[in-house]
């Protein structure tokens, strides 16, 4: 449990520096403090797509339900820090440049990663047994792999060639302070540690659900 | 100055309601687990 | 269970004239497919009009309709496969793959023949300017190849789901994607003049990495 009262106070603490000690970026304004929980949410909704296709690419191979386990808890954490990415990227363009979406290479980004995540659980959630439910999401998440590397890169530049925005993003220019780094990359860090936490519950959860399943077949 | 320090506010009872769920959650597996 | 290359392509082509034989039997997925495509082209007219100047705009309706016609049509084609339980069948005589390169085949052809309906309707209907031919063929056959390859994969996976025309269309969608992003981008820059090598490099490596990784997945596909 010290691990755990380490982890509140890890994120508490710099969630605390990011407001009191570090620097606002001039471009940004008040809404700097957005980057601290936008880009690592952004960071683990990729992390933990590519912890799911992993363990399902494990789960053909190996056909252990432990990797279905890790599949289906990566997405359904992943698509919840998604979620979180995509509002506040959304709030934060409003405050910024006047308009909530505009389809912007990242905004494209994002949101394919939502339909990916949503398909994969669709999928998942139209199939009773565990084996096929397990072994089809995972045949889904591995065609989905190829797709990924063009909806992220290709297709989001094939837009703005389309429709060439005058709304330039300065994101890229950020992290120039060292104080501004430094919280980043803890929050970072803390947030990714928190996403190994839920998962590690989420799997627990599931190991316990088919051991509850398995008792009552032995008794009945 | 005031509307930092709110949303500052805000974002640590967001974290702390967080964390006590996820411990509370916790402590149910690991009751389960012992059965 | 046929290995060599000689019976695995006897069993592709097997598998092909049993689908295109059964569909000419009813023609109803032909059929609705078919009445789906004008009808949303019909619609797409009705409410916009004649387009002659607007590329861009014409060249997203165009890849829009056929890929309402896509989803429409090759929704149904494993549905009717396990319902009429000839999947087992085809199993014993069959490996995987053929069975899939069969199938994708199917896909493939079932929608040339709706195009060949719907392209020149909307060609006219929309009143669009003259494509050049080349390109113009070349980014609809390498489209409708990457519209089949990841149609025929997702379909494979729906059909033994209780999920059927919505779940299908919306988990194909992130894979059809990339196909109509690239292909709306060739089609517009085909209309105003520049060149379509990009886009048809592009559609090519989809096609052939999706195609690769599906064949890899058949197998284990269908194991119950």
């Amino acid at each position: 449990m010290i691990g755990r009262a380490l982890l509140f106070a890890w994120i508490a603490g710099w969630t605390i520096a990011a407001f009191a000690w570090a620097p606002l970026v001039p471009v940004l304004g008040e809404t700097t403090r957005v980057l601290y929980f936008h880009i690592p949410a952004a960071w683990i909704t990729v992390l933990a797509l590519g912890w799911s296709m992993v363990h399902s690419l494990l789960y053909l191979r190996r056909r252990r339900l432990e990797h279905d386990d890790h599949a289906a808890g990566a997405a359904e954490i992943g698509i919840l820090f998604c979620i979180a990415a995509t509002a506040s990227g959304s709030l934060w363009a409003k405050a910024m440049w006047g308009s909530y979406w505009n389809w912007d290479p990242r905004e494209t980004s994002i949101f394919f990663l939502l339909l990916i995540y949503a398909a994969y659980l669709a999928v998942r959630s139209a199939i009773d047994q565990d084996e096929r439910r397990a072994r089809l999401s995972a045949i889904y998440s591995a065609a989905a792999f190829v797709a990924v590397p063009f909806l992220m890169f290709v297709v989001p530049r094939i837009y703005f060639s389309l429709h060439p925005d005058p709304i330039i993003n300065p994101r890229g220019k950020i992290d120039m302070d060292p104080r501004i780094r430094v919280v980043f990359f803890a929050l970072l860090i803390g947030f990714t540690a928190l996403f190994f936490w839920m998962l590690s519950l989420r799997v627990r959860v599931a190991r316990l659900e088919r051991r509850g399943l398995a008792a009552q077949g032995g008794a009945s | 100055m005031i509307g930092n320090a709110v949303v500052l506010g805000v974002a640590l009872l967001v974290w702390g309601l967080v964390f006590f769920y996820l411990v509370r959650l916790e402590r149910r597996i690991k009751e389960l687990e012992r059965k | 269970m046929p290995t060599n290359p000689s019976s695995s392509a006897a069993a592709v082509w097997a598998v092909l004239r049993k689908e295109c034989l059964s569909e000419w039997r009813t023609r109803y997925g032909l059929n609705a497919a078919l009445l789906f495509a004008i009808t949303s082209l019909a619609a797409v007219s009705f409410s916009i009009g004649r387009l002659g100047d607007r590329s861009d705009v014409l060249a997203g309706l165009l890849w829009i309709v056929l890929l309402f016609a896509a989803l429409a049509s090759l929704a149904h084609a494993f549905v009717r496969e396990v319902e009429g339980r000839t999947l087992t069948m085809l199993r014993l005589v069959a490996a995987p793959t053929a069975i899939a390169i069969g199938k994708l085949l199917f896909n493939f052809l079932f929608l040339a023949l709706i195009e060949v309906v719907t392209v020149p309707l909307f060609l006219m209907l929309m009143g669009a300017p003259a494509p050049r031919w080349g390109s113009f063929l070349a980014l609809l056959a390498l489209g409708s190849v990457g519209l089949a390859i990841a149609s025929t994969v997702v379909g494979a996976i729906i059909s033994q789901t209780r999920g059927r025309g919505a779940l299908f269309a919306g988990t194909s969608f992130p894979l059809l994607l990339p196909v109509v992003a690239a292909a709306v981008s060739g089609t517009r820059a085909q209309w105003n003049g520049g060149s379509v090598d990009a886009e048809l490099r592009l559609l090519a490596a989809y096609a052939v990495a999706l195609l690769a990784m599906s064949l890899l997945l058949y197998d284990h596909l269908w194991e119950d």
